[in-house]
């Protein structure tokens, strides 16, 4: 028996020229055979630990490089110094759980949804409204709605206002656009039947309409839930009084790069856990699909 | 008009776009009935106006044609409870089940919950879905939708079925398969059916009656009946020498109507 028919039963399925005991007809020490073998034992280590691996690696050579002074931690900070600044603010003082970036981005998402289907709906029944109102909502659109953050701090002031405010303008086109196109994406072949039978306006819509229209209303949410945080991150950059984006701007402007380092993280991971969660919640909701 | 006819249509004529030059004549002085049970297909070439026919009995046709249709000795409207219309597409709705596509007509039709159920329960059972009632439309295979299509249409049990190329889009032993169900769920009780096809041995293994329409216009050139006895083996047809001559005359008066037409 050679190495690679050892291999091949080991790790995951043996193609069928390699099955247990079959004699290997290809020529030992080949190219070919050399390649599968590596394959193969890559494949027996699992996913995870792979990522794990090469997080490890990637923290220690990082860690190393900090300390022989090849790249500076006043710029790029320390992993050392960076779980320090999270242990910190999530164990020792708690700072970091007090959510209040969390909780804007959280009222500024389902305000701008629920807004943004109200005026879908809107547009739906009355579809001269929605050619009048087209080309200023598209005006409002284009505007990077950033820029708006100075004129919502005057309006709402420093506190949780002026973030939610920033957060719903982005979320609400966004699920606003998912709303008409997902009205629009009914297929017309489906609406046939209905009207063959006889089903009424209201029928036609809640069996109809909206049952075709959730899906790409659903990515709509998913994608207006990652802006709104990005709204309020983006106006706590520029002023507030509490939130990681505000806390970002303190710690960069005092060099704090372990700390800068450290919410960078805690962002992604909130944007990654924002977006797995609402995966999940596509499947359970639209395990048609 | 005859009260005993389930279906007429006298003299019709229908234009799509108006009486402009570029309007286009797509059923020319039509007139057929049929009476209740009946089972009559419609053939001719793609375009001759079949599925106008079938809209316009539906009630789904915008214009005005000219002359009669009745259907029970009633204009046609939309919502016609005595009217089951399956279209050619199997148009299933992908968010519901087999079975909530199964009750979707007695929904609009307002048949309480227990009911409904209980319906196309029996239907789906009756399709050879039974097993089958809580996948989604993804799960299932071509002619599996099709079973299910065929559940959707018979559950509402109205006297009259039109059906548009249903198995069109099968293959060629799929198809058998749902022939042979359709004939089983037809035979039960017999309402009036319009089956429209262009596949003719589709037609005369289902038919008492096969009218054979020109190319467009479409105009009604045969109007041939079908005196193969029923109960009908889908199967077993394939090998009856009466069979193969009405699929012969068939094709000889289709071959006729779309002479002078270049294809
Ligand atoms: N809504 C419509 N507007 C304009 N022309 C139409 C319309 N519906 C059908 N037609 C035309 O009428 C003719 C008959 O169509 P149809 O009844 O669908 O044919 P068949 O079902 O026999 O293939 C075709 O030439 C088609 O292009
Ligand atoms: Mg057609």
């Amino acid at each position: 028996m050679s190495i690679s028919t050892l291999v091949s039963i080991k790790g995951a399925p043996a193609s069928s020229r390699h099955r247990r005991g079959a004699p290997d007809h290809e020529p030992a020490g080949s190219r070919r055979s050399h390649a599968r073998i590596r394959s193969h034992a890559l494949r027996a280590v699992p996913v995870w630990l792979r990522h794990a691996l090469f997080i490890a690696a990637l923290i220690g050579v990082w860690e190393l490089a900090a300390s022989q002074g090849l790249l500076d931690p006043a710029f790029f900070g320390r992993p050392s110094g960076i779980a320090a600044y999270l242990w910190k603010g999530f164990v020792t003082d708690g700072t970091l759980w007090r959510g209040y970036t969390l909780a804007g981005a959280v009222i500024a998402f389902v305000g701008g949804s629920v807004c943004a289907v109200a005026t879908g709906l809107l547009f739906m029944v009355f579809p001269g409204f929605h050619r009048a109102s087209e080309p200023y909502l598209t005006l409002l659109n284009a505007m990077p709605r950033i820029a708006l953050a100075p004129l919502f701090l005057l309006w709402f002031g420093l506190g949780i206002g002026s973030k939610v405010a920033v957060g719903f303008s982005l979320t609400f086109f966004i699920v606003l656009s998912a709303t008409v196109a997902g009205i629009r994406s009914v297929n017309s072949d489906h609406l046939v039947l209905p009207k063959a039978l006889g089903a009424t306006p209201r029928q036609v819509f809640t069996k109809v309409t909206l049952p075709s229209a959730v899906p790409v209303i659903f990515s709509g949410f998913r994608l207006g839930l990652i802006f709104a945080l990005l709204g309020v991150v983006g106006a706590e950059l520029i002023a507030a009084e509490h939130g990681l984006g505000q806390t970002l701007a303190y710690l960069q402007s005092t060099f704090s790069m372990d700390g800068v380092m450290g919410l960078l993280f805690l962002l992604a991971f909130l944007g990654l856990g924002i977006t797995s969660l609402m995966n999940r919640l596509e499947r359970a909701l639209l395990d048609w699909q | 008009m005859d009260a005993a006819c389930a279906i007429e249509v006298r003299d019709l004529s229908v234009r799509f776009g108006g009486g402009a030059a570029a309007s286009v004549l797509a059923v020319d002085n039509a007139s057929f009935t049929i009476v209740p049970g009946e089972f009559v297909s419609l053939v001719g070439p793609s375009g001759c106006g079949k599925t106008t026919i079938l809209n316009l009995l539906t009630g789904l046709l915008a214009e005005t044609p000219e002359g009669e249709a009745r259907v029970l000795g009633k204009a046609p409207r939309p919502g016609n409870p005595d009217i089951a219309y399956m279209l050619a597409r199997d148009s299933l709705m992908p968010w519901r089940t087999a079975l909530g596509n199964a009750v979707y007509g007695l929904e609009v039709r307002n048949v309480a919950k227990a009911e409904r159920k209980a319906r196309a329960r029996a239907l789906l059972a009756r399709v050879g879905l039974g097993t089958f009632s809580d996948k989604y439309p993804k799960a299932l295979s071509h002619g599996m939708r099709q079973r299910c299509a065929l559940a959707r249409t018979f559950v509402l049990d109205s006297p009259v079925f039109l059906m548009d190329e249903p198995f069109g889009a099968l293959d060629a032993q799929t198809k058998l398969q749902l022939e042979d169900v359709l004939m089983d769920l037809w035979s039960a009780d017999r309402k009036t059916v319009v089956f429209v096809t262009h596949d003719l041995a589709e037609a005369v293994a289902l038919s008492d009656r096969v009218i054979v329409m020109s190319a467009r216009p479409g105009r009604i050139l045969a109007d041939v009946p079908i005196d193969l006895p029923r109960p009908r083996s889908i199967r077993a047809l394939q090998n009856d020498p009466r069979f193969h001559t009405l699929y012969g005359r068939l094709w000889g008066l289709l071959e006729q109507g779309m002479a002078g037409h270049v294809h």
